[in-house]
């Protein structure tokens, strides 16, 4: 497909017409993006040294946050107490039907057995390259009360879980269903949402792809949309949890 | 583009301050969403928040000052990651390319997450005139799409609703009882709309920012209606501003605390979404296209002015309005076009035609309280001041003139002070500001329209009568005129 509309060359020329300025480099370039990776390579792995110094700090803060932005969150100890906290919320919503993705937390924690041997049914999203796969896990997703997704990152400043896209990732797992639960590991909290523009940055000047959509989850779907009057769940899901994992 | 009608300013104002729903409606904004954006603030300190505008000031600053290197950096870079940008200089260049792509991928419905410069464009109009099914989905889109109206407000597009305009509106066109419960209004176009996201071809959203170092696009929201916008269908059209660029994703940073806290008070949106290019290959789903649509429309008139050049550091948050007396008094469709509010009427004028919506910039008292809420420190009182001069004597930058304005203004401050009283404050505004550009009575003698042609929002944009491949060489005939 190419271009349309007006070519770029003519876009741009025009708008340093109206700047009075010629074609070049900004005069004063700003700090961070003439940061060298190696630079970037430094700050991450002083950050990552804070980091893993303060665990326990960011899991008190990051409960804090959330639980202000509407996660419900939860501390469960072992595998019998993830699968405690599933068992309630399927039996509030009356659901068994759950979707999850396949993310790295899912080996750790291999919750399946334990779902199915609680009545569950449970949909992976299968690492396919097949159009007719994708299209019947895309029905299974829709039809399903739950989805469980891992986090990538999570952020103590603003109760976010971070979700980066890959293989085994759907986008649509974390807001088709009605209930959202995400697995998050305490050593994948970061401090702030610098440190997550960081890390990704050091990541895409390393040369790889920044992956086509970066999402941040920072409670469930709401709207003040009428009379300013806060209502939760309208396209995405009305309920959302949070397990915080050793 | 739509339609405009800033030229009814002052008949408009008068209707909205005499209707009770509007004024039901309007009652809320300075304790609602202006409440909570002072909670929000008060909770980080306001040394932290100041910090904090002044670092988003000085990136909005040195972006704009080099947008011609930055958005050549984003184009690069979307590019790289599969997307395809296309530049418009106006509102037909805008419509043609979406038309041409919906013709080339066989489009048959469209949903659509909020963009104010799809407004701006008509957009909707011009999908519909190609047998597009376009679909709103932002709960207050949808409403303002279903009632045929524009948007009044830059964050809550039908603030100028009550729950019981929304029942009844439900139950007209959606055939439902009526029930003005807003929780079971949110479930039905909930219910309604799952099923459009799902089956569209086409998801166009507007975008909050830019990130020219990835080649990214951001959206934030809170309904997540966004997200199954740029997720679910196989196209992806995302359509904004030039200004809307930002150097690096750590810039980013800085706007997502700002915007949501100004806008709503929230600490952050429930959704932040950062798009960087299609699908990848080894993505399990997401559009399998992602063009950017970089429009023009009319801001280089504000780019070229370097008075006015601060107007593009907008991010549109929406404060400046819920704090201003007369937007609190007359709404956002007095206005007359799609943007309202202080940063309208400087933007409305520059968007459209100065002569035509000379009324706007002086609806404004000048009291400096939308200067003092804007996340970006942009000084919308001076640029009104400013406006105000071009109008008294076009070309002369004399200062007594807007010494003249000032002192204008500053004496129908203190008058506004004095006498609170609402349809008072409304006509003062109304009449004492207006006073050095009507003769007396012209107010009165302007006829009023009937109720309907000002809340009925846009009759259909027509499509352009020209092809796009004419468009095109038309535009590069101009720049060579214009360079030449
Ligand atoms: S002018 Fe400032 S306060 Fe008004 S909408 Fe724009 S950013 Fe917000």
């Amino acid at each position: 497909m190419k271009n349309l509309g007006t070519p770029k060359d003519i876009f741009l020329e025009s708008i340093r017409d109206c700047l009075g300025k010629n074609e070049g480099q900004p005069v004063i370039q700003r700090g961070n993006l003439s940061q060298s990776t190696w630079e970037l390579q430094q700050l991450s792995e002083d950050l990552r040294l804070s980091l893993n110094k303060d665990i326990d700090g960011l899991t008190t803060k990051l409960s804090a946050t959330a639980e202000a932005r509407g996660w419900n969150v939860h501390h469960p100890v072992n595998m019998e107490g993830i699968l405690d906290v599933i068992s309630e919320i399927t039996k509030k919503w009356g659901s068994t039907d759950i979707t999850r993705t396949d993310q790295e937390v899912f080996y750790e924690y291999s919750i399946d057995s334990g779902l199915s041997n609680l009545g569950c049914k449970i949909t992976t999203i299968a690492r396919t390259d097949l159009q007719e796969d994708r299209i019947r896990l895309r029905e299974d997703i829709i039809s399903s009360g739950i989805g469980i997704t891992g986090a990538d990152y999570a952020v103590a400043e603003t109760g976010s879980v971070v979700i980066l896209p890959r293989k085994g990732l759907s986008r649509l797992v974390s807001v088709v269903p009605p209930v959202h639960i995400a697995l998050v590991r305490k050593q994948d909290i970061l401090r702030s949402l610098d440190d997550v523009f960081l890390l990704r940055r050091l990541d895409y000047h390393l040369g790889n792809d920044m992956g086509s959509y970066l999402n941040f989850i920072t409670g469930p779907s709401r709207t003040a949309d009428i009379e300013q009057t806060i209502v939760i769940g309208v396209h995405g899901p009305k309920e959302v949890h949070m397990l915080l994992l050793d | 583009m739509a339609e405009i009608k800033t030229k009814n300013f002052l008949a408009s104002s008068q209707m909205a301050i005499k209707d009770p729903q509007l004024r039901q409606a309007l009652e809320k904004v300075g304790t609602g969403f202006d409440g909570a954006r002072r909670e929000a603030i008060e909770e980080i300190s306001e040394a932290k928040w100041e910090e904090w505008r002044l670092k988003a000031r000085e990136i909005k600053e040195h972006t704009i000052e080099n947008l011609d290197y930055y958005l050549d950096m984003l184009y690069t870079n979307v590019t790289k990651a599969g997307g395809h940008v296309h530049f418009a200089r106006d509102d037909n260049e805008a419509n043609a390319i979406v038309s041409k792509l919906v013709e080339a991928n066989n489009i048959q419905i469209a949903t659509k997450s909020k963009s104010m410069v799809s407004e701006e464009l008509g957009l909707n109009g011009v999908l519909e005139s190609l047998g597009v099914d376009v679909y709103e989905t932002d709960l207050g889109e949808y409403i303002i799409q279903l009632a045929g109206e524009t948007p009044s407000h830059l964050v809550a597009p039908a603030l100028h609703k009550t729950k019981g305009q929304v029942a009844s509106l439900f139950q007209d066109k959606l055939g439902i009882p009526y029930n003005e419960d807003i929780e079971a209004m949110a479930k039905t176009a909930r219910e309604i709309l799952r099923d459009k996201f799902l089956n569209a071809d086409l998801g166009i959203s507007g975008a909050n920012f830019l990130v020219a170092e990835t080649g990214s696009l951001v959206i934030i929201t809170n309904e997540g209606n966004g997200r199954l916008c740029t997720s679910a269908p196989r196209i992806h059209i995302g359509i904004t501003g030039m200004e809307k660029v930002i150097p690096s994703l750590e810039d980013l940073a800085t706007f997502l605390r700002l915007l949501p806290r100004s806008a709503t008070g929230q600490r952050l949106t429930s959704y932040v979404s950062i798009v960087t290019g299609p699908r990848r290959v080894t993505d399990e789903d997401g559009p399998e296209q992602f063009h950017l649509i970089i429009v023009d429309n009319g801001r280089s008139k504000m780019l070229a002015d370097p008075k006015l050049r601060e107007a593009l550091y907008c991010i549109r948050c929406g404060a400046c309005l819920n704090i201003c007396p007369v937007y609190q008094k007359v709404g956002g469709h007095a206005y007359g076009w799609v943007y309202p509010g202080p940063i309208g009427s400087i933007v409305t004028p520059n968007l459209t035609v100065l002569q035509n919506a000379k009324d706007l910039p002086f609806a404004s008292s000048l009291c400096g309280a939308c200067r003092e809420a804007c996340p970006i420190k942009i000084n919308i009182p001076r640029m009104l001041l400013n406006l105000r001069e071009e109008l008294v004597q076009p070309n002369s930058n004399a200062n007594s003139t807007s010494k003249f304005s000032e002192d204008i203004a500053a004496k129908s401050y203190t008058k506004l002070m004095k006498h609170p009283g609402i349809l008072k404050l409304g006509t003062m505004i109304l009449t004492g500001l207006q006073k050095p550009f009507l003769k007396g009575g012209v107010i009165s003698s302007v006829p009023i329209p009937p109720l309907s042609i000002w809340t009925r929002s846009r009759d259909l944009p027509k499509l352009p009568d020209k092809t796009f491949h004419q468009i095109w060489k038309d535009s590069l005939k101009d720049n060579q005129d214009n360079n030449g």
